[in-house]
Parts: structure tokens; sequence; C-alpha cells
């Protein structure tokens, strides 16, 4: 028989800081239903079930991590199962590094509820009560007498059995795991990875499929005024061209035909004029600023400036940058009769289940979501229009349909980090101590949650206003690593190293000097240590920065060290602190912490999207640079979560600070203050 | 009809202007090698040619139809991690990935400059990999999984 442990998706533990972290990651699910988080076989071997994707954050390892030690098994006896809606539970989505926090949390539970329903199933068994029996290594076994004992298989000889987890059970301390906390260096998909094993959703090749280009217009809003179709239809490969409610793609019979024939499709574009270009930007974010939030509101500002020795005002502008993951969106479209199988490389599998139930007015059950491996996505990959255009274009041609992004329409059909402009006016004593704070911060997007993510200052300026301004985005702008966290951030610690410079402190000094909270004093204190800070000048011809933050409930402080020669800034190393709490995989959360460090040193220093007219000018690696390993520094992260406190997110904390670190060891490099990104623009 | 050699076995391909990705993805059925740009600026496509690597999105089959092929399906039977090539299992042991979808072309990308150089300088690693990307940014880690690479095959791990 098999043990299966069921539960609802309510998982609601621990709570998350922020209103934005709990509107936004308030993991419920539409329908109540009851979904089965994991089992134990009856050969032993373990299975977890997770509606998470797996796309790079190494959840996979993770999470069995977590159901291994619970259980008492090995990391090799768990098998999971990840993002496939006819089998997991239903989520959200895999955003907001909530997959440790929240899933991992609810499959603990489940784990240790499987591992007590084991015990109590091998007091029986051995005829011995149930507080006599530990389990250990995939056994139950007497505590007095650890030969005395039953394997799990030999317990679930039988009819299936299903458990509820249990409201309480009792979930191992950390000071009692052998699995968690340990270093894994081998991933559980190490071997899939390193052979070319592991399928991305590029991978997928059902028999019959047909490859489909999609054309789509020069510009962002283009429409097609007329379509000649007879040259594609005419090349010898193509199956056919499908022109239905704005949609026009070539059907091939292979990728080359599909690409050419898209190419070879006469369409006359009407772009509407008009559409801000990239140096109109800073203005236009003011301009069309609106839904002014007050994200952060305590005294009496005008009070607050009365008391300041001293006022700075200072505007921070950051352009669009492109998530550029390695791995083009690509998704496969299968029909049966009236069931749906989609492919598709998406963080939100059950997202794109309901909107293609309700395009096709077919019942969610009919459809089936795949989520394969992810090659990237970094909260770029939640949107997946093209599984919409798949299923459309799969049904006409009665035969599977893979669409698949050139890297031009991966750049150009993204979505983009938002654009901002962020103007801060402080108050402060001659000491540098803060007395008053106000923001106001113009983010691109529609999304209101956009701008308003780490938009709260962690210093205790007494008198603050903190809005967040809605502005209009001529861009797609969408989710992205820490989203506004990393730009509200940026502003705001470069704002403090001003201060610090205006008052003649040391960074380190005159943050501590303004802040209280334990938790972020020892990070930063740590950061300081681990890279061996010693001021802004650490060498000759070298500068050094420090920033701190938040972000999804994570504390992180990051110092870099840069040397500035011509139009190049080297980034030589960086010493990083990490406080999320308890940490269940360490190689995973350090491994994110380096990835998140180089990918806000991409940012920071050459990273923009520069658009003009609708036109998107940089949509290709020629003339979009991403860090490369010559621009990779020594990164050293230390991880200083404290054991007993509930795992808060790793896989986004780590952008946040780089930005202003870096432009804090320019200015130290240089003289010169950098408020706007990219640096290398600016040099 | 043209033939190539693709991991030691003789192959026919029905076109010789076939771009070379493309007839290894979508012909053979070998996916290892990866999509990513098109332009020869990722390396997320890299292969072997007679033992140097190759950006297999830039070239034709029949450019290629003299030499052999190799992809990351052909380095090793890959099975077991014992099984593995010494550059898979120090790229395993490094954890040098995350989403993964780079590290066929990477590991490629070593493969090759270990057959031209048995322990490369820092610098030389650099070099020879600047051409690939890893957006995950695992950098640090690939530059010591390569070390480890170098390492095992001087050390004669047999």
């Amino acid at each position: 028989m098999t043990l299966s442990i069921v539960g609802d998706v309510q998982v609601g533990f621990p709570a998350v800081r922020t209103g934005y972290g709990q509107q936004t990651y308030g993991n419920t699910s539409p329908q109540v239903e009851r979904y089965t988080w994991l089992t134990v076989g009856d050969d032993g071997r373990v299975t977890l079930f997770a509606g998470k994707v797996e796309y790079g954050q190494n959840i996979r390892t993770g999470l069995a991590v977590e159901v291994a030690d619970e259980l008492r098994v090995g990391l090799d006896d768990v098998d999971v199962v990840l993002g496939d809606t006819d089998r997991v539970p239903w989520d959200m989505g895999t955003f907001g590094s909530q997959s440790t926090a929240r899933v991992g949390w609810q499959l603990r539970k489940a784990a240790a509820t499987a591992r007590e329903t084991l015990i109590a199933l091998g007091a029986d068994h051995l005829d011995l009560p149930a507080s006599d029996l530990e389990a250990r290594d995939g056994r139950v076994i007497s505590k007095h007498d650890p030969a005395r004992g039953v394997d799990y298989a030999a317990l679930l000889e039988g009819d299936p059995r299903v458990e509820e987890i249990a409201e309480r059970p009792a979930v191992t301390p950390s000071g009692e795991w052998s699995v968690m906390g340990q270093t894994h260096r081998r991933r559980l998909d190490g071997l899939d990875r390193v052979t070319g094993r592991a399928k991305y959703s590029q991978d997928i090749q059902p028999e019959g499929m047909l490859f489909a280009t999609v054309v789509r217009p020069p510009a962002y809003g283009g429409r097609a005024r007329s379509v000649d179709p007879a040259p594609a239809e005419a090349l010898p490969s193509v199956v056919s061209v499908v022109r239905e409610d704005g949609l026009i793609a070539v059907l091939a019979e292979d990728d080359e035909a599909a690409a050419l024939g898209a190419r070879m499709v006469q369409v006359d574009w009407e772009i509407p004029s008009g559409q801000p270009s990239r140096w109109d930007m800073p203005a236009h974010l003011v301009e069309s600023g609106t839904e002014p939030y007050p994200m952060h509101e305590a005294g009496d500002l005008d009070e607050g400036f009365r008391q300041a020795d001293h006022i700075l005002e200072s505007t921070y502008y950051l352009p669009y940058i492109a998530p550029a993951p390695m791995e083009p969106r690509a998704t496969v479209a299968q029909w049966e009769g009236d069931r749906l199988t989609v492919w598709a490389g998406t963080q939100r599998p059950f997202g794109l289940r309901q909107e293609l139930a309700s395009i096709f007015g077919i019942d969610e059950s009919a459809v089936h979501v795949i989520a394969p491996e992810i090659g990237g996505g970094f909260g770029a990959k939640s949107p997946y229009a093209l599984a919409h255009d798949a299923a459309r274009l799969a049904r006409i041609a009665g035969r599977p349909v893979r669409i698949a992004f050139t890297r031009a329409e991966e750049m150009m059909w993204s979505n983009f980090r938002p654009s901002a402009l962020i103007q801060i006016k402080s108050g402060f004593t001659s000491d540098g101590r803060l007395v008053a704070w106000q923001s106001d911060a113009y983010h691109s997007g529609e999304r209101v949650m956009i701008g308003r993510r780490g938009a709260e200052t962690p210093y205790d300026a007494g008198n603050v206003r903190s809005l967040v301004y809605r502005s209009d985005s001529p861009l797609p702008s969408g989710s992205y690593r820490s989203l506004g966290a990393a730009v509200n951030h940026f502003a705001r610690e470069v704002h403090m190293d001003e201060i610090a410079e205006a008052v003649g402190k040391d960074p380190v000094e005159l943050r501590l000097h303004n802040l209280s909270e334990p938790r972020f004093r020892r990070v930063l204190e740590q950061a300081a240590e681990e890279f061996g800070w010693s001021g802004p000048h650490p060498a000759e011809g070298r500068g050094a920065g420090i920033a701190l933050g938040i972000d999804v409930g994570s504390y992180v402080a990051t110092a870099v060290e840069v040397s500035v020669a011509g139009r190049e800034v080297r980034v030589h190393r960086v010493g990083a602190a990490l406080d999320c709490g308890q940490v269940v995989n360490p190689e995973g959360a350090l491994n994110q912490m380096e990835g998140s460090i180089v990918m806000g040193l991409g940012g920071a220093l050459f990273e923009a999207s520069d658009f003009q007219d609708g036109r998107l000018l940089n949509a290709s690696f020629a003339r979009y640079r991403v860090p490369r390993i010559t621009d990779a520094p020594r990164i050293d992260v230390r991880l200083i979560g404290d054991p007993e406190t509930p795992s808060t997110g790793a896989g986004e904390p780590g952008i946040v600070p780089i930005g202003a670190a870096i432009s804090g060891a320019v200015f130290a490099a240089t003289g010169v203050r950098h408020r706007e990104l990219p640096i290398l623009r600016h040099l | 009809m043209l033939t190539v050699h693709v991991n030691g076995e003789e192959r026919d391909t029905p076109r010789a202007e076939r771009n070379l990705l493309s007839y290894l993805r979508f012909d053979l059925g070998l996916t290892g090698a990866k999509y990513g740009c098109g332009e020869g600026l990722c390396g997320a496509c890299t292969v072997l040619v007679d033992g140097q690597p190759l950006r297999s999105c830039m070239t034709t089959v029949g450019a290629v139809a003299g030499g052999d092929i190799t992809t990351i399906e052909g380095l090793s039977s890959g099975e077991t991690f014992e099984d593995l090539h010494p550059v898979q299992q120090a790229f395993v042991d490094e954890q040098a990935m995350q989403c993964g979808y780079c590290i066929p072309g990477f590991v490629m990308g070593t493969v090759g400059l270990l057959n031209r150089e048995s322990s490369p300088s820092t610098a030389q690693i650099r070099e020879a990999l600047a051409e690939h990307m890893c957006r995950c940014g695992t950098y640090q880690r690939i530059e010591r999984a390569v070390e480890r690479a170098a390492q095992m095959r001087s050390g004669g791990a047999s």
C-alpha cells in the first residue's frame, strides 16, 4: 500500500513581515480541496509533491532535504514532483522567495505526520508502546534496542492509508537536524543538468509536432493593416499561415521553415505614434505619476525638517532592465479531443491552466499544464501568453504545436524590470542623526505592488513620509527578482552614503548611528566583518562601498571593492551577510546569494533596455551586456540566520543592496556620486 | 546523401545547409545543446568538432561534415556520477549550476579548453569561457569546477 499525507494549501506560516507580502503571497487556493503532499510507497520510497517549479533556485533539493530529515531517510530516497497541475497541490506561483518559507514548512509538517503515523504502525507491528519507538534510516526501531525494528516498507503492506497533515506534528528542532542545515554539494538534479538529460520546455517534442513562428510587430502596439501570406505559403515546408483574431503565425514542418516563413509574410504595420522613448522617461515617470500611496508615515515631517542642521535633496533614476534568462520562452500545446496538455516553462502553471480553461471555455480539469525544467526566469516567466497562442494553433492544426521565442523575441516580448525615479529629501543633525525622511518614488507599471516593495526605510528617522506613485509604462513592466525593492534600496542606500559624506562619517558608522533594529545592525556588522571593512579606501586605486536591506523578510548587507580604469569598473570582491532565519540547504542559499549579487552587478554597471518610438533598440546580447565570467568578482557570503527563526527567502535579497554598494565604492574610487544606473553610461 | 559523424555514429542528413543546432536538436533529438541567442554570443549551443568547441547555432551541417561531432550526450554514458566525464563531475561537485540551461555549453567549452591546455591559468579559464553566459551568475563556481577538473585530470584520475 501507499501512505499518503494530505492537506489543504492554506500554507500561512511563517507570516511575511510586510503588508506587501501578505497581500501578494497569501497562498490561498480558489477551491477548498485536499491535496496529496507526500507519499511513502511500499518500497519505502518517499515522494513529495509541490506546485512550485524549478528554475534554478534548487528548490527540488531544498524540499527533499526537509522531507528526508523529518522522515529519517536519506536524500536519495526522496523523489520530487513539481509544477505538474495534474499531480501537485495548487500553488499561486513560484515567486517572492516563498518556496522554503511556506511550501517547505508544509512539507515538513506532512513528513513529520508521516513519521508519527509510521511509528504508530510500528507500535502495533512490534507490540511496543509508541513512546519507546523512534524512526531512523527508513525504519521504526526501539529506542532501547535498535536491533528490534521494522522497515517502513514492511509497515505499508495492505490497504492504502490516507492521513491528514497533523495540526501540530513533532517537527524536528534545528538542534536535531541531520540532513537539513548540512552542506549537500550534489543537488538532486545535478547529474541530469551536466549530461543534457534535463528537459526544458525548449526540448519538448511530441510525435507529429508542428513548429510555429508568430509574426510580431516591429514595435509595441503595432497592428497589421494588411497581410500577404502568399510568399510564405509558397515555401515547401510551410503547412499554413494562420490569421485569427490578430494572431498571425506560420506553421511548418521544421523550425527553420517556420522562422523563414514568418519573415516572408508581408505585413503592413500600423505603429502608434507618440510613444515615449528612453530619454523621455525621467520626466514621463513624474508627469504620469498617480495614486500616491503612503507606504510609511510617522511623526511630523515639517517639525523634523525644522530640527535638522542639514537638509539634503537628491534624485535617483533607474532605467528598464531585461531579465534575459538563458532559455527563451518555449511551449508546446497538444489537444486530445477536448483535453489540452501544455508544456510551458512558466512560474505559474496553475495560473496558466486557469487562463487556458477560460480562453477555450473548458473546465480546468480538462487542462493539464506541465512546467518542465525552466532555464531561468527571475520573475519574468510568470506571464506566458505564447502558450495561449500555441493552444489556439494546435486546435486549428489538429497537431501538437510548438512556439519558441528567438532571443530577440525574448528580449522584446518579455516584461522588464520597471523603470523608476525616486526623489529623497532628508534632514539630519550635524553628527548624522536622521530627523526627517521624505521620499517620493515613481515606478512604471500597472501593478501597484511593483514600487511598494522595499519602500519603507529601516532607519530611525522619526519623522517620515514615503509615498509610492504608479506611473505609466511604455514597456511591459512586471516581475523581476525583488521587483521594486532593489530599486527603492538603491535610492535610499546611496542617499545614506551622501549623508555620511556630508557629515564626514564612515558609511558603516553612519548607518549604525541610525539603526535600532538588532537584525539590521547585526547583518551590517557581519557583512563588514566578512568583507574586512576598513573604510571607503581599502587600498591605493580601490574604492569600497557597503549597503543593507531587507526583502521577503530576510535581512542582507553587502560590501564591495572596486577599481575604475577609463570607462570600466571592475568589482574585485564582495563580502555579504544574509539573515534568512534557519537555513535548511546552505549550499542552495549561498548559490542564490552569489547569483543575486552577479545579477545586481549587471544592473548597477551596464544593463539598460533602450527604446525609441515603441521599438526596442537592444534586443540582442550584442547590444545588451550582461555579466560574463570576466566580470565576476570573488564573493564570500556569511549565513547568519538564527536557527530557531523560521526560514524566509534567500533567492532575492542578495540583489537588493549590491547596486548602492557599487555606487558607493565607485564614489570612493573616483569622487563621483552615481545616482543613475547603469554606472558605465555615466562615467 | 550527406553523412556526418555524431557521437561516434554515422548519421544521414537531408540538407547540407541545415542549421547544425537545429539538426542536432530536432532531427536527431539530441537536445543537450541549447538555443540561447542564435548569434554565437552565449555559448549554450556549444559542441565539439574534432575536440574543439564550436557554436552549433552559427554553422551548417555541411560545414562540419568531415569532422567528428561530440555533443554533451556523447561525452559520457552519465548513468551514475562515477560514469561522468571529469568535467561533468567537477561541475556537479562544485554545484556549478542553477537553472542549468547553459551548463552543457560550459561543460563542452571546458572540455575543449582542457584539450588545448591541460592546466589553464585563471586568466586562460576566464578568456576561454568569456564567450559563455550564465545568467544565474554561477561564474565563481564554474571557475572552481574548471580548476577541479584540470586537477582531476592531471592528478591521474583514471
